[in-house]
C-alpha cells in the first residue's frame, strides 16, 4: 500500500538534491578548469628593484638550498637584491600563466623546457641578447658548450639561456654482457643480435617504460628517429613525421619488439619499474638520463655509459633537453634582471661542485670541475654525446612553443605505447602519430 | 495525540520548527502578526545564507563560469586564444579518443557501482552475523578505503605490473602462463576494475551495514514463521528495507566512479594505448598535456550534464522507492 514519503525523504528534497548532485557533478569541471586566465600580459617582479626569481626543484631538496643561498646573494647596481620562490612541478603552467597574467609573477625564472617559447608568444618574454652581450665582455659566452645556445636564438633575439643539460645517454651492465657472452652494441644489428642472447639469459636488451608518468618511451622513440637522421620536425620546423628515415626507425623498434629484445610489459612501465629492472640486474642496455647508477642504487661500476650507437646510415644522435632560465617583461629593472641571470649564470659552477645536479653542465669550465670528471661517466657524456645532441626540433636548431606539445602530449605517448605493444606496423603507427600532432599543433 | 496534531507536528519537524517557534501557538491566529513573523524569518533566512551562497558562487560559480569561457575559446594554459563558439564540444563528440573514453567510463561505473556492491552487500551480511572478532573484521575491511590511493596503486603495481610481480608469478607457477596485467589492454582495463572495486566497496559495506542495522530483525522471524526461505526473506525484505541506502550509495558510487581520475590515472595512466582511459583522465591528458583547454573543459562539461541526468533518474528511483 502506498504510504506518504517519510520525514526523512520530504527533508531530502529534489531541489536540495540537484544542488547536491550539481556540486557532486561540477567537480571535473572545477578540475578541468585549468590556467589560460588571460590574454592579457605581465608578470609580476617584485618591488623596490627585487628581482623574483623562481626556480622547479631539479634535484634533491638540498639543491634548491644551495639554489635560493646563490639567488639571495645577489647584489646589483642600485642596491637590487633577488628573492628566491620554489615552484613545483605539478600545475606549473597554471602557477606561471595565472601569476604571470596578474602580474605576479617572476623577473627571471627556470621552467618547462620549452616554457620561454611559449610565453615569448604572448609577448611575455624579454629577449637575453644583453645578457649574451654580458656574457661575452666577462668571457663566459665562449665557456659555452658548442651549440647549446643556438636553440634559443630567434629571428627577435635570445629567448632564454641555457643553464644546464638534461641528456639521454645508452647505458648497460657490464655483467650481463659478459654472461651473455656479446658484446655492446655499436650499431643497430648489433643492437639487435646483442638483445637476442641477452634474451636467452632472461635479460632485458633494450630497457624501456612508457607506463604511467615515464616518458623515458616517448624519448626513445624520437631518439631512434633522430639517431637514423629522421625526425618530427623539418629544418624549417615543419612537421615531417612520414620520414623514410622514420619509418626505417620505427620498423627497427617494432623488429625489437618482436624478438622480445624489448620487454613485452615495458609498454606499462613506471619510472619505478624501470628502475627495478636496472636494479635488479635485469636490464642489461638502454636509453636513460645521467646518474642511473646513483638512482638506482647500485654504484659498484657494473653500469655504465656505453658509447653511442651507429644507425643503419652511420647517423648518430643523442637526444638532448636544453634546460633555461628566462626573464619575463614585467620587471622591477630589466637592468636588474640582466644583471641578475648574468651572476646566476656564474654561479652555477656551485652546484656541480657541490654534486647536486642530475644534469650536464652548460659551461665547459664546469665539465673540467674534478667534482664533475671524477665520475668517468659524465666524462664520457660530455665527450661523445653532448657534441651529437639534438633537441625535439630534430633537424632543425631553433626550439619552438610547439615542442611542449610534442614532449608531453598524447599523441607521442599514444604512438610510443602502440609501438610497444607490437600490434601495428611502422607507417600506421606514423600516420596516426602526425594526426595527432597535426590536431594539437593547430591549437 | 489527535491525527491532525499530528500531522502539524510532522509538517512543523519537516520544517525545523520547534513547537514554540514561529508560527506555533494561538498567537498565529492573528494574520498581520504571522505576515510579520514570516517576513522577519524571511529576512533572518537571508542573512544567514547569504555567506554560503557568497562561498557557493565563489567557489563553484566562478570557476564554472571561466570554465564556460575556456570551452567556447581556443585558449591553452598561458592564453585564453579566440571565441570558437561550440566548436570544441563539435569537435570532442566527433572525436573516437572521445567515444572511446567514454565507453571506458561507462563499463568502468557499471562494474565499479554494482561489483563494489555486491561485494559490500556480501560482507556487510557476514558481518551481520555472529562471526568472532567481527568488529576486527569490519576495521580490516575498511583499509582499502582508508588508505590513500596513492599507497595502494603503487601497492598493485608491485603485485601486478611486471612478468615478474607477484600475481603474474603466481599464474606462471600455475601453468596458466604469464598475463600482462597492465601491457595488456583488455587485461589492464580489467585490473582497473577490480581495483576500483577493491578501493571502493568498504564504503559499499559501510552503507549497507548502517541500512541493515536499522532493519527490526522481528520481521524475519515473522516470514520465517510463516515459511518464507532465507533467498525469499533476502529478497523480499532484505533488499526493500534497504533499498533508499541502496539508491543513495548507487548514486554516490557513479559520481565516484565517472569522476575517479587518481585510480586509473596512478595505475595505468590511462594506457596501455588509451585501453583505461576515462572520460576524466581524457580531459585531464587534453588540458595538461595538449595544452587544449577549451576541448579538455568541454570534456567536463559533458561529463558533468550526463552525471546530473543519471543523479536525477537515480534520484527520482528513491523517491519512488521511499513512496512505495
Amino acid at each position: 500500500m502506498p504510504t506518504k514519503p517519510s520525514i526523512a525523504s520530504s527533508a531530502f528534497s529534489r531541489r536540495g538534491f540537484l544542488g547536491f548532485a550539481a556540486a557532486a557533478a561540477s567537480v571535473p569541471l572545477l578540475a578541468a578548469c585549468g590556467g589560460g586566465s588571460a590574454s592579457q600580459g605581465g608578470g609580476g617582479g617584485g618591488a623596490g628593484g627585487t628581482v623574483k626569481f623562481w626556480d622547479m626543484p631539479w634535484a634533491t631538496p638540498a639543491y634548491n638550498d644551495a639554489a635560493k643561498k646563490i639567488a639571495e646573494g645577489f647584489s646589483g647596481a642600485n642596491n637590487s637584491k633577488a628573492t628566491y620562490q620554489l615552484i613545483q612541478w605539478n600545475n606549473f603552467y597554471q602557477t606561471f600563466s595565472s601569476a604571470v597574467a596578474s602580474k605576479t609573477g617572476p623577473a627571471v625564472s627556470t621552467g618547462g623546457g620549452f616554457q620561454a617559447f611559449q610565453f615569448e608568444e604572448q609577448g611575455q618574454i624579454a629577449y637575453a641578447d644583453k645578457v649574451i652581450d654580458q656574457l661575452k665582455e666577462n668571457g663566459q659566452f665562449d665557456d659555452f658548450l658548442p651549440g647549446v645556445l643556438e636553440p634559443f636564438k630567434t629571428d627577435k633575439g635570445y629567448v632564454a639561456v641555457p643553464w644546464q643539460l638534461d641528456i639521454r645517454p645508452l647505458w648497460y651492465r657490464k655483467s650481463l654482457f659478459e654472461k651473455a657472452g656479446v658484446d655492446v652494441p655499436t650499431d643497430w644489428p648489433s643492437l639487435l643480435e646483442a638483445g637476442k642472447k641477452l634474451k636467452d639469459i632472461g635479460a632485458v636488451g633494450f630497457a624501456t617504460g612508457a607506463g604511467a608518468g615515464n616518458n623515458i618511451g616517448n624519448h626513445l622513440m624520437i631518439m631512434m628517429m633522430i639517431n637514423n637522421g629522421g625526425g618530427v620536425f623539418t629544418k624549417d620546423g615543419e612537421l615531417d613525421v612520414m620520414n623514410d628515415r622514420n619509418v626505417e626507425a620505427i620498423e627497427f623498434m617494432l623488429e625489437l619488439v618482436s624478438n622480445g629484445v624489448v620487454d613485452p610489459a615495458a609498454v606499462s612501465y613506471t619510472t619505478d619499474n624501470l628502475n627495478a629492472q636496472w636494479k635488479d640486474g635485469k636490464a642489461a642496455f638502454g636509453m636513460l638520463t645521467l646518474g642511473v647508477p646513483e638512482r638506482v642504487g647500485d654504484t659498484s661500476g657494473d653500469i655504465v655509459v656505453a658509447s653511442p650507437m651507429a644507425g643503419p646510415h652511420g647517423d648518430k644522435a643523442a637526444l638532448i633537453f636544453p634546460n633555461n632560465i628566462m626573464m619575463y617583461t614585467n620587471t622591477p629593472s630589466q637592468e636588474a634582471s640582466e644583471a641578475f641571470l648574468v651572476y646566476y649564470l656564474g654561479q652555477l659552477k656551485e652546484l656541480w661542485k657541490q654534486k647536486l645536479m642530475n644534469a650536464l653542465p652548460v659551461f665547459k669550465s664546469i665539465t673540467e670541475l674534478p667534482e664533475f670528471t671524477s665520475d668517468p661517466n659524465n666524462v664520457k657524456i660530455v665527450k661523445e654525446y653532448q657534441p651529437i645532441g639534438k633537441t625535439f626540433a630534430s633537424q632543425g636548431t631553433t626550439l619552438s612553443a610547439d615542442l611542449a606539445v610534442l614532449d608531453g602530449g598524447q599523441a607521442l605517448n599514444q604512438f610510443t605505447q602502440t609501438i610497444l605493444t607490437g600490434k601495428t606496423d611502422a607507417k600506421s603507427a606514423l600516420q596516426a602519430f602526425e594526426s595527432g600532432l597535426k590536431s594539437t599543433i593547430k591549437k | 495525540m489527535s491525527s491532525t496534531t499530528a500531522q502539524s507536528g510532522l509538517a512543523r519537524a519537516r520544517r525545523g520548527l520547534a513547537p514554540g517557534g514561529p508560527g506555533a501557538g494561538p498567537s498565529n491566529n492573528n494574520p498581520n502578526r504571522k505576515s510579520k513573523l514570516s517576513a522577519q524569518a524571511s529576512r533572518t533566512f537571508f542573512w544567514l545564507l547569504l555567506p554560503s551562497v557568497v562561498l557557493l558562487v565563489l567557489i563553484h560559480g566562478y570557476p564554472l563560469f571561466q570554465a564556460g569561457i575556456q570551452a567556447t575559446h581556443d585558449g591553452n594554459l598561458i592564453q585564453t586564444g579566440n571565441f570558437v563558439g561550440a566548436e570544441n564540444f563539435a569537435a570532442v563528440l566527433s572525436s573516437p579518443a572521445f567515444w572511446k573514453a567514454a565507453q571506458f567510463t561507462l563499463w568502468f561505473t557499471i562494474v565499479g557501482v554494482f561489483g563494489s556492491w555486491l561485494v559490500g552487500l556480501g560482507l556487510a551480511l557476514l558481518l551481520r552475523t555472529k562471526i568472532p572478532a567481527g568488529g576486527t573484521f569490519k576495521v580490516l575491511l575498511l583499509l582499502p578505503w582508508v588508505v590513500p590511493i596513492v599507497v595502494s596503486s603503487t601497492a598493485w603495481n608491485w603485485l601486478v605490473a611486471t612478468p615478474d610481480s607477484l600475481i603474474p608469478s603466481l599464474f606462471r607457477n600455475l601453468g596458466l602462463g604469464t598475463p600482462l596485467f597492465l601491457a595488456d589492454p583488455s587485461l589492464a582495463a580489467v585490473t582497473v576494475m577490480v581495483f576500483k572495486v577493491w578501493v571502493s566497496f568498504p564504503f559499499m559495506m559501510m552503507m549497507i551495514s548502517a541500512a541493515l542495522a536499522s532493519v527490526d530483525t522481528t520481521v524475519y522471524e515473522a516470514a520465517s514463521m510463516d515459511g518464507a526461505t532465507r533467498f525469499q526473506q533476502f529478497s523480499q525484505i532484505t533488499l526493500p528495507l534497504i533499498a533508499r541506502s541502496t539508491y543513495i550509495s548507487w548514486i554516490l558510487m557513479t559520481i565516484f566512479c565517472v569522476n575517479d581520475f587518481p585510480t586509473i590515472y596512478l595505475l595505468t595512466g590511462g594506457g596501455p594505448v588509451d585501453a583505461t582511459t576515462s572520460l576524466v583522465v581524457l580531459a585531464y591528458r587534453t588540458v595538461f598535456q595538449d595544452f587544449a583547454t577549451g576541448p579538455g573543459v568541454a570534456i567536463a562539461f559533458l561529463m558533468t550534464l550526463t552525471l546530473v541526468v543519471v543523479s536525477v533518474l537515480l534520484y527520482r528511483q528513491i523517491r519512488k522507492s521511499s513512496v512505495e
